[in-house]
């Protein structure tokens, strides 16, 4: 286990197998972030005098992805899955334990104080929650202007002001919304005012967590075509991390789908909704409501049983196989699997899974099966036992 | 896609699940059996200090037949969690006012006194709520709390409810009910709590459920599995269902009959396949094509609704939805539209979405 005080260290070849995957050639020239071998480990402390470190939870373990020039990479998954302490490990807001991040050609991971600073002009962030990431007692005004005076890109507020009313018109709101307070807005206004905030300061590339879930679903596009407007007239480059696949799907180029902190499976939005190869992803779009009763009386769901199981103690081998519907005897349990193009005919370079038995799974050699539902004790993270989880009962229902 | 559906709904008789369920529903609507629960004219004020009174539901009427399911769709602030406190009497009491009738098999549920409603809460009526970490006592162990329901309205002994306790964890899918039942609610992930509550709500076999927004605080795994639950428990035991619901998609796999709310108003109603294949309503049509989909083209605009609910508080005495309408005309502006039944559907609208397949 790496220790999480130690120093970020570059992976060179002393990356850990589990770590490595089979790389695809992309063209070096276009990507903006290149994430190799990202670790965030979270160490789960105990104790009254001495904190004494028990164990970890494993939030990120271990994920290689590349983001493009101008394009929209989509990160989906379940909570607790790793998505967000990922999307904020590439802003350097959570150093990662292990592993770089090279941004534009410079690894953040080692950069500190002033340096991380101003490199952080080129990397801003969109959070979910517009109330609580605004301050409840500066003016929008004063809101907007707070990062280009920090960059030094407008010294007071005057001077700022035609820029602050070229971002707001940008985003869909009256000048008039200058002198007003978050509260004053209602969730998808403060949401914009959000975006406002991060294009504020010319950034490359936008981080988005969550970015409509807290919205209303008629506001929920307007936000969503806004993001897509933003990105054609400022030729931004988009990092979106979402639980909603209908959303992900609409909004991003390329999709990569967590599953306790590691990626399960990697594609063109395109051929992974068109043919999902990874049985996690398979289950996670066969249990998407489509609002049509016709599709949803005819499609047939795969329904996973059990939780997704703690990440402090996560599963040996595939992280995968205790709720895999197709788990083999051999490999799933004691060999983890490596992010890799399946040797399936029609199936491109840039489709990676994380999966032992996908041509196998693909070619129908393998079906499905009943799987028992394993509870997830919660109590882990408290008392860091695991020992608990005994045998699970199916029951008829599931 | 369009295609699938305008054909499904043009000749019905090539699909059998449709047919299935249009038969329900007009055994329903047709004298087959008396509806469960009556709700007319549910209006409830709140009365607020130094302002004018709210009028959060604004006369909301519909019927739930036994074993039917309802769907109560809308966004947040259109009154569908409301309408289910004041059905459930759940609002505080002061600070409102509720009127209109909620006919319970022939009781008027609010004209009820609180030792009665008491009484009536939890073994013929039951309700699931959104979070269930909130809505379970996170200082008594989970069985214990499925045991109280039991003792309450059942009678029985905690001895002898035990066992029952034990048998409705199991019957919900939580797995190893013994351990369970001893464990307090932050010890079980969310799906498990919900499906806690689930087994609290269903420990009386109450003929009614009440299910506000029960999947949306869990992951789509989660949620499906849920889903598969209330579906299958509803088939099983005969218990109407009222789901509440801000998910078109939920909505649309579950509920034989959708009301959709807008304002405080039901502002379109209709069986799931008609409503799904033909919006009339403008709001309706508009939050459709306002989800991205799964199965739509990729690239493909959204429409979304311009506006949102807060920006135009209060609602006037005309349409409230007429702000934001893709196709106001003039009296939407001047009157409020009446809710109008017509081949079992239910419109409120001057000036619908044309029938276009």
């Amino acid at each position: 286990m790496t220790d999480p005080t130690s120093e970020p260290t570059q992976p060179d070849e002393k990356a850990t197998a589990p770590a490595e995957t089979e790389r695809t050639a992309y063209d070096g020239s276009d990507v903006l972030v290149d994430a190799k071998g990202v670790k965030v480990h979270f160490p789960i402390k105990r104790g009254v005098i001495f904190d004494k470190t028990i164990g970890h939870v494993y939030a990120v373990d271990g994920v290689d992805l590349q983001i493009r020039r101008g394009e929209t990479y989509g990160l989906v998954g379940e909570s607790g899955c790793g998505k967000s302490t990922l999307g904020r490990a590439i802003l350097n807001l959570e150093p990662p334990t292990d592993g770089s991040v090279v941004f534009d050609g410079v690894d953040i991971a080692t950069l500190k104080g002033e340096e991380l600073r101003k490199k952080r002009q080129d990397i801003q962030m969109v959070f979910q929650d517009p109330l609580s990431s605004l301050d409840p007692r500066q003016s929008v005004e004063s809101l907007l202007f707070e990062g280009m005076k920090a960059h030094g890109i407008a010294k007071n507020a005057k001077e700022a002001r035609p820029r602050l009313v070229e971002l707001l018109n940008a985003v869909g709101l009256p000048e008039a919304a200058l002198a007003k307070y978050p509260h004053e807005f209602s969730g998808g206004q403060r949401q914009r005012i959000g975006i406002a905030r991060a294009l504020s300061v010319n950034p490359k590339l936008i981080v988005a967590d969550e970015p409509v879930s807290a919205l209303d679903v008629s506001v929920q596009a307007q936000v969503i075509n806004l993001l897509e407007d933003l990105q054609d007239e400022f030729g931004l480059t988009y990092l979106v991390v979402a639980h909603d696949l209908a959303v992900v799907r609409h909004i991003s180029d390329r999709i990569g789908v967590m599953y306790l902190g590691a990626l399960a499976e990697e594609a063109e939005a395109d051929d992974l909704y068109a043919a999902p190869l990874h049985p996690y992803t398979r289950a996670l779009m066969s249990a998407v409501p489509v609002p049509d009763p016709v599709i949803e009386d005819r499609r047939e769901q795969i329904l996973l049983t059990g939780d997704l199981p703690s990440p402090s103690h996560p599963p040996t081998g595939c992280r995968f196989h205790t709720r895999c519907p197709w788990r083999q005897e051999t490999k799933c349990d004691t060999e983890r699997p490596v992010l890799r193009v399946p040797e399936i005919p029609g199936v491109g370079q840039s489709h990676r899974v994380a999966c032992h038995w996908t041509e196998q799974i693909e070619a129908g050699e393998i079906t499905p099966h009943e799987v028992a539902p394993q509870a997830t004790d919660l109590s882990d993270l408290l008392d860091g036992d695991a020992s608990l989880m005994g045998p699970a009962s199916i029951s008829e229902a599931l | 896609m369009s295609n699938a559906t305008a054909s499904s709904t043009t000749d019905p008789g090539t699909d059998t699940t449709n047919v299935a369920d249009r038969d329900k529903a007009r055994r329903w609507r047709e004298g087959g059996s008396e509806p469960l629960l009556r709700v007319r004219d549910l209006r409830v004020t709140f009365q607020r200090q130094g302002a004018e009174p709210f009028e959060a539901v604004q006369g909301v009427s519909f019927d739930v037949h036994p074993g039917q399911t309802v769907g109560l769709v809308g966004e947040s602030g259109c009154g569908k969690s409301v309408t289910s406190l004041a059905i459930m009497g759940l609002l505080p009491e002061r600070g409102n006012k509720v009127s209109g009738t909620v006919d319970y098999e022939g009781t008027n549920l609010l004209e009820l006194s609180d030792q009665q409603m008491r009484d009536k809460r939890g073994k013929d009526i039951a309700m699931v709520f959104q979070d269930p970490l909130s809505s379970l006592n996170p200082v008594i162990p989970i069985g214990l709390q499925v045991t109280e329901v039991l003792e309450r309205h059942r009678g029985m002994s905690r001895k002898a409810a035990t066992p029952v306790a034990r048998e409705l964890l199991d019957r919900v899918g939580i797995p190893d009910p013994d351990r369970r039942l001893r464990d307090y609610p932050h010890q079980l992930s969310g799906g498990m709590r919900q499906r806690a509550l689930i087994a609290i709500a269903l420990a009386c076999q109450p003929r009614l459920l009440i299910a506000d927004e029960p999947t949306t605080a869990l992951d789509v795994t989660i949620q499906a599995q849920i889903l598969a639950l209330l579906k299958e428990l509803v088939e099983e035991t005969g218990t109407a269902l009222v789901m509440i619901t801000h998910d078109l998609g939920v909505v649309a796999g579950l509920c034989d009959e959708v009301n959709v709310l807008y304002g405080g108003r039901i502002v379109e109603r209709g069986d799931r396949h008609d409503l799904f294949a033909q919006p009339r309503h403008p709001y309706t049509n508009g939050l459709l094509a306002s989800i991205p989909r799964m199965d739509a083209p990729r690239g493909q605009r959204l429409v979304p609704i311009p506006g949102s609910v807060s920006d135009n508080l209060p609602w006037t005495s005309a349409c409230a939805f007429a702000p934001r309408c893709s196709q106001p005309i003039e009296v939407c502006t001047q009157k409020m539209p009446e809710l109008e039944e017509h081949h079992q559907r239910a419109l409120r609208c001057f000036n619908p979405v044309e029938v276009s397949r």
